[in-house]
């Protein structure tokens, strides 16, 4: 882990240093090389701790292994948006050094087993992530970075207050570490009141990360303006580093008798998530920001997931691991879309179908996706999601929730079917955009991922899973 | 000697309140980061040469020298003087903030867990309640900062009273963190200066839909 990070950092400076086209590229496609063999590696020593801190289990190398796929995408994207912004070699360069240590914090949160380091590397998504939202530098981008970045410190500035509640945990038991596996055998001696403030005061903080209620605002405000290429990342990967933030915590309280009360806790949030996401998504005139409440409403079915247990917690991580896919094909075919039109707003942007007929059917297989409509890979584990919710007893929860789904389902197809066919001013459509086969190749592949995953998972996929969820109870 | 760090450490939060002017608001911050090191100097039961530096980097290189200094600069480039844009009177704001300090040492004197040390977690809850209640009464972005970091110093206490043991290098990493948090968020006041002709935060409203 220590030589991938400190790969990523020679990389980044290198970018930094000379500021060059051909530089960017070859060590883009260098940190690609080590991102994925890393992550391969990390597969193949599965359960191995490394370089202190970190250990490659089961969660990480899921996660790790979307961030890779996704980094592949949205690099390759970023060049082609950049192409089109004609943006100078030094912002470029910012771009790319910030992106790469950006992937790389977020797979330091993914691998690592100590919550002072998993802090520390969420902060520091934190930094590069703001750099990146402030790359266009107009005038909502400042807004959007201020934001993010005060609300970020103030959620993580809460999470760390959680984490030093954590270590009474671990001093009541002579522990001087954070480590994930010490702390669980010390949480079955201690008072379970700290262990409730810590869980609620990290949840708390980590749901600016998750997009979820209390702190969503900020990353759907960033979203809203933030380039595709790395909003598909945003969207995804760094959602998944609060998951596992959150996670991590959640498997302590599972190994104790506050479980139930954590679970309640979470379906709280969940429900409360995508009933702010049905009030708000009436609203949105933006197709970016409709997609990015539309990950809050995901990430709300993972947390219902994670509270009804059972096959629900299969359900939530498959969930969060395809949601991931998908909304990251989306944002690429957002960024398209965005090169045909001269407004943002959705009712400017219509006749998309004519304009760019396979780039429309990428739309259309990813709405559909995202909605899980049947056949795709989050129908499946919505289905698993609503079981789990039934058969422990939360009739009136489920009911009420696939209310609100039918809600969103209904806006999203509004709003997008509206793009596809609706009519629009010519004045609003920019001349002689030709469409780009090569990004609407890459946004199939990552559908089709997520179906085949679905319908026939491979067994390595089945087994990470089960040994991410072994770990509760 | 520890205890009367800590009640100092207490009058800087009603100075909070009181201040009139922005420039008060970096000496008593800087004040807070030496009244930090005295607290954690005259606990420290041997001194550890390793731990002693880096104690002195945090509490006053980076808490009561660097940051003060930066928000300064800051300070002067956005021609901030007066903070004239509160949400409540000063009149109100001591009584509030009396409120929340006594509160704090009534809520703590409700704890008898060992494992937490009532004295730092008393101090360290005034300051981050009082810290909240900072940003809430202010409207300008560079006050928020400010009151960002007396979130950050009653983090420190409280990491003090849950005698957190945590690694060296950890708690650089986190120092740093934080440090880089504050320059960036710094920059960024700069930028908002700049591009909206007022650091105000009914200003930022761009984004909505």
């Amino acid at each position: 882990m220590i030589y991938f990070l400190a790969s990523s950092f020679v990389l980044s400076a290198a970018i930094l240093l000379f500021k060059n086209k051909t530089i960017n590229f070859i060590s883009v496609v260098m940190y690609l090389f080590t991102l994925s063999f890393f992550t391969i590696f990390s597969y193949i020593h599965i359960g191995r701790i490394n370089s202190i801190y970190f250990k490659f289990d089961a969660l990480s190398i899921l996660m790790a292994s979307m961030t890779s796929i996704i980094s592949i995408g949205s690099f390759y994207h970023s060049f082609s948006y950049l192409k089109r912004k004609s943006t100078s070699d030094k912002q470029n360069s910012f771009y790319f050094a910030s992106l790469i240590m950006f992937i790389s914090a977020m797979m330091s949160a993914y691998y690592t087993q100590n919550f002072a380091v998993l802090w520390v590397s969420i902060e520091a998504t934190t930094l590069f992530i703001s750099i990146l939202i402030f790359h266009t530098r107009t005038k909502s981008s400042i807004e959007a970075t201020w934001k993010y970045l005060y609300i970020s410190s103030i959620a993580l500035a809460i999470s760390f207050i959680g984490i030093l509640f954590l270590s009474i945990i671990a001093n009541s038991n002579g522990i001087d570490n954070l480590n994930m596996k010490t702390l669980i055998v010390a949480s079955k001696n201690i008072d379970s009141m700290w262990l409730k403030v810590a869980f609620i005061l990290i949840t708390t903080g980590f749901s600016v990360k998750i997009n979820l209620f209390p702190f969503h605002t900020v990353a759907i405000d960033a979203k809203t303006i933030l380039a595709s290429p790395i909003n598909a990342l945003m969207s995804t990967a760094l959602v998944n580093v609060g998951f596992v933030g959150a996670f991590r915590v959640f498997t302590i309280i599972s190994q104790t008798e506050i479980l139930h009360w954590a679970q309640h806790i979470l379906m709280i949030v969940g429900v409360v998530s995508i009933l702010i996401t049905v009030i708000q998504i009436t609203r949105v005139k933006r197709l970016k920001r409709m997609f990015a409440f539309s990950s809050m409403e995901h990430m709300g079915l993972v947390f219902l997931g994670l509270a009804a247990g059972g096959i629900g917690y299969y359900g939530a991580i498959m969930h969060i691991l395809f949601h991931s896919l998908i909304k990251a094909g989306l944002f690429f075919q957002l960024g398209s879309i965005r090169s045909f039109y001269k407004s943002i707003w959705i009712k400017d942007n219509g006749q998309y179908f004519r304009l760019n007929n396979w780039g429309g059917l990428a739309l259309i297989v990813g709405v559909f996706s995202i909605l899980a409509f049947p056949i795709t890979g989050l129908f499946i584990t919505e289905i698993m999601i609503f079981k789990s919710l039934l058969m422990g007893g939360y009739y009136f929860v489920s009911i009420f929730v696939l209310t609100l789904l039918s809600i969103i389902i209904f806006i999203v197809v509004r709003n997008t079917f509206h793009l596809l066919y609706g009519t629009v001013e010519k004045t609003m459509i920019h001349k002689n955009i030709k469409p780009n086969y090569g990004e609407t190749a890459t946004q199939f592949v990552l559908f089709g991922l997520t179906i085949y995953l679905g319908i026939a998972p491979p067994a390595c996929f089945t087994k990470l899973i089960e040994a991410t969820i072994s770990v509760l109870n | 000697m520890t205890y009367l760090f800590i009640i100092l450490y207490a009058t800087t939060l009603i100075y909070f309140s009181l201040a009139e002017r922005v420039k008060k608001f970096d000496w008593l911050l800087a004040i807070q980061g030496v009244l930090l090191f005295g607290i954690v100097f005259f606990d420290m039961q041997k001194i550890d040469t390793l731990n002693f530096i880096f104690i002195l980097t945090e509490t006053i290189l980076v808490k009561a020298i660097t940051i003060p200094w930066f928000l300064n600069k800051i300070r002067k480039r956005n021609n901030l003087k007066r903070k004239h844009e509160v949400f409540i009177p000063v009149f109100y704001s001591v009584i509030i903030t009396i409120i929340i300090i006594v509160g704090s040492f009534l809520i703590s004197s409700h704890f008898h867990d060992s494992k937490l040390n009532t004295k730092y977690f008393s101090i360290s809850f005034a300051s981050i309640v009082f810290g909240i209640y900072f940003i809430i009464i202010h409207k300008n972005i560079f006050s928020h900062v400010v009151g960002y970091l007396i979130i950050e110093n009653g983090i420190f206490l409280l990491s003090l009273a849950v005698g957190s043991e945590m690694p060296m290098m950890v708690n650089l990493a986190i120092l740093l963190d934080v440090l880089m948090g504050v320059l960036v968020l710094g920059i960024f006041i700069n930028h908002v200066g700049d591009t909206f002709k007022s650091i105000e935060i009914t200003q930022l409203t761009d984004i909505k839909d």
